[in-house]
């Protein structure tokens, strides 16, 4: 029995010893994603990137002029149709031109009346001057009238003609002087149309980034103040490694999926390939970033969402290429 | 027989447990360091794949993937899903001046895929909040020392102020890092402007497919590397044995804790044989076979060494259950491959140590006991 004693406290030990070991040993371990991540309808299939945009593209509204906000005449999500006012900038300065204008327009004006009326002087002393000539030359009887009179009175109606060829040339020009002033009112008024930014197409103002007070530029800004799209249908503009872009076939089926939700999904069918191959845009959009990845961009058309979807917002899109794997493999 | 000499008896089951104890401590504690270079990729869940930089050796090591190679990924046939995993190791401060380098995850946005499911306190759901980390154990005490656990504290990652909205079970890495975890979009921001940022992608197979399956067709279709999880993990044992000085370390302790467990328990076994060799005579005398006779050592052998070894395993667990308490050497168990191994280890020593001496008493002739 004393023999015993020790194999059995030593077998108690192991026993306790591996009951420690199986507790304490690593398991490996699966669990499921807590979100459901996008996954493919497809068996052979081109994953891809897409942005959603609107069917029109996102129009972003420039300024013919710079300056000042005045007044902006459309909320955000507002539908609009062409030629509907969106902006007005501040027009102080060119109403105040356009009433320099038009005085000038009124001087120049009263300028030809008084050319006019010095014709009309001028006209009038040549018929009189001619009426004295007339008179002289009628006298038959030549010591009545000195030849030096004669001469007199016949340069009296030569003057008397330039005259009135002046005041004549004088009205051509005051004439051509209203003229231009008229058309530099013109161009004021023109100014003065263009403050006024309006809706080129029916849409719906996405973005409204400027206020009374602030400057719009004219021409490109970074920062789009006023982004109008025509919303009737989306478009999802999909990024497609260049190394994959030759399974993409126009034709294919394919699906797009919200971020975050792959649950919510929806069929898209193929509009166009835009024909330039770009390089990839990245997200953070540092001008310092080179670019290593070039993609073909494919426009896909959003059919019958019945969840919300936002222009801008980012999907994942699977196109399907079973047709192509198969076709090529047989080339 | 060997119990009635009870010196022996005690000195070869201290020898036996002694070097089994050594074996299994030294070789679980190896182990366990080497199991901690693929901590991180273990923790990850939810994916079984991962995908890398085709000259990526080990986990730390890392050249970041173009953007589009997920998408390409995605592309393969066969991946049930594929997202994307930021690891960048910035240096995280805190408000008191404490500052640690870190590694820190970003986990997909969407999904959360690859988030911490051991959670200590708060909760990885809410990494969805703006600037949210989740930080493990250690790394908070590392980071505030002597404070308890608390949430809503804040860290600063290159200029960018982050909330603690929870603190995490993660395994321990290899260097003393804290571990960090956050989104994606966020953790980019808290290292320096780099171009590309995606270190890897995490893809699991689709139903009926296995993960070494997956690997093949990825690294096919995308020219990428691709790893199983455990692949993974042993790509980064095998980097740190062949480019650190740690197996040396561990490899001349465990081989002389194998030297003086077979010298003290094979010369005790010889000794032992050469006094008793009158008794085995006298055996051998009134006919016992020789084969009863090797029956008899080898059982005496196995008894003490079954003996020693339980006494030294037992010990063994002891040693590691206390530690495994412990944070800087949690984690580190006594694996039951060890524990089997330097079992049949000991088993051997023992039948070599008695089998030394079982030739001088095969050889004995019976008379040569009377002739003393």
């Amino acid at each position: 029995m004393k023999q015993k004693i020790i194999p059995i406290i030593a077998l108690a030990v192991l026993l306790v010893a591996t009951i420690s070991i199986v507790r304490t040993q690593p398991r490996a371990q699966t669990s499921e994603p807590p979100v459901a991540p996008p996954r493919a309808d497809f068996e052979q299939r081109v994953a891809a990137v897409g942005l959603i945009e609107s069917r029109s593209e996102n129009i972003s509204i420039a300024s013919h002029l710079p300056g000042v906000v005045e007044k902006v005449f459309v909320k955000v999500g507002q539908e609009v149709k062409p030629g509907d006012p969106l902006v007005k900038l501040d027009t102080r300065a060119l109403e105040a031109a356009r009433a320099e204008r038009q005085s000038g327009v009124a001087t120049r004006q009263a300028a030809v009346a008084t050319a006019t009326a010095r014709a009309r002087h001028a006209r009038a002393e040549l018929a009189e001057a001619q009426r004295n000539l007339r008179f002289a030359e009628s006298v038959s009887d030549p010591r009545s009238i000195s030849a030096e009179e004669l001469t007199r009175r016949r340069s009296t109606v030569e003057i008397a003609e330039a005259d009135v060829q002046g005041a004549d040339a004088e009205i051509a020009a005051a004439r051509t002087t209203v003229t231009a002033a008229e058309a530099a009112l013109k161009a004021v008024e023109t100014d003065l149309e263009r403050s006024i930014v309006n809706a080129p197409i029916t849409g719906r103002v996405l973005q409204v980034r400027i206020r009374p007070g602030e400057f719009a530029p004219a021409g490109p800004s970074a920062e789009p103040w006023l982004v109008l799209g025509d919303c009737s249908a989306l478009h999802v503009r999909v990024d497609i490694d260049e190394h994959e872009a030759w399974r993409v076939q126009p034709g294919a089926s394919a699906t797009a999926q919200v971020r975050g939700n792959s649950n919510l999904r929806a069929p898209v069918t193929f509009v166009r390939f835009e024909p330039l191959v770009v390089p990839k845009q990245s997200l953070t959009g540092a001008s310092t970033e080179r670019v290593d990845t070039r993609v073909l961009q494919a426009i896909y058309r959003i059919e019958g969402a019945d969840f919300p979807l936002f222009v801008g917002q980012q999907m994942d899109v699977f196109i399907d290429a079973s047709d192509v794997n198969t076709a090529m493999l047989n080339k | 027989m060997l119990t009635g000499d009870r010196a022996k008896y005690l000195g070869l089951i201290f020898a036996i447990a002694f070097s089994t104890f050594l074996l299994e401590n030294q070789t679980s504690i190896f182990a366990g360091i080497m199991r901690r270079t693929g901590s991180q990729i273990a923790d990850v869940t939810d994916a079984e794949v991962w995908v890398m930089d085709p000259a990526t050796r080990y986990f730390e090591q890392t050249k970041a993937l173009k953007d589009t190679d997920l998408l390409r990924v995605r592309g393969v046939p066969g991946v049930d899903y594929a997202v994307c995993l930021f690891k960048g190791q910035p240096v995280a401060r805190t408000s008191k001046g404490e500052f640690s380098q870190a590694v820190v995850l970003g986990i997909d946005d969407a999904t959360l895929i690859g988030a911490p499911r051991k959670m200590l306190l708060g909760s990885w759901e809410r990494l969805r909040e703006p600037d949210s980390v989740v930080i493990d154990q250690a790394g908070y005490i590392l980071l505030f020392p002597g404070e308890p656990l608390e949430l809503e504290r804040t860290l600063e990652m290159n200029d960018h102020l982050v909330r603690i909205v929870g603190i995490s079970d993660a395994s321990a890495p290899f260097g003393s890092f804290p571990i960090i975890h956050a989104r994606y979009s966020e953790a980019v921001n808290f290292l320096g402007r780099e171009r590309s940022q995606m270190a890897y992608v995490l893809a699991r197979p689709a139903p009926g497919l296995t993960p070494s399956e997956l690997t093949r067709r990825i690294t096919e279709v995308t020219g990428l590397r691709a790893r199983t999880a455990n692949e993974f993990r042993w790509d980064c044992v095998r980097y740190y044995i062949a480019n650190t000085g740690i197996p040396v370390n561990f490899g001349i302790t465990i081989a002389i804790a194998l030297l003086v467990g077979l010298v003290v328990s094979g010369q005790t076994f010889y000794l032992f044989t050469v006094e008793n060799l009158k008794q085995f005579g006298v055996l051998k005398a009134i006919g016992v076979t020789n084969r009863r006779l090797i029956a008899m050592i080898v059982l005496q052998a196995l008894t003490v060494g079954f003996v020693g070894y339980a006494l030294g395993t037992g010990l063994g667990a002891l040693f590691f259950e206390v530690t495994a308490q412990k944070i800087a050497t949690r984690g580190i168990v006594l694996l039951w491959q060890n524990a089997v191994g330097v079992g049949v280890l000991m088993f051997l020593v023992v039948i070599a140590a008695s089998l030394l001496s079982i030739r001088r008493v095969l050889v004995l002739e019976p008379a040569a006991v009377f002739r003393g």
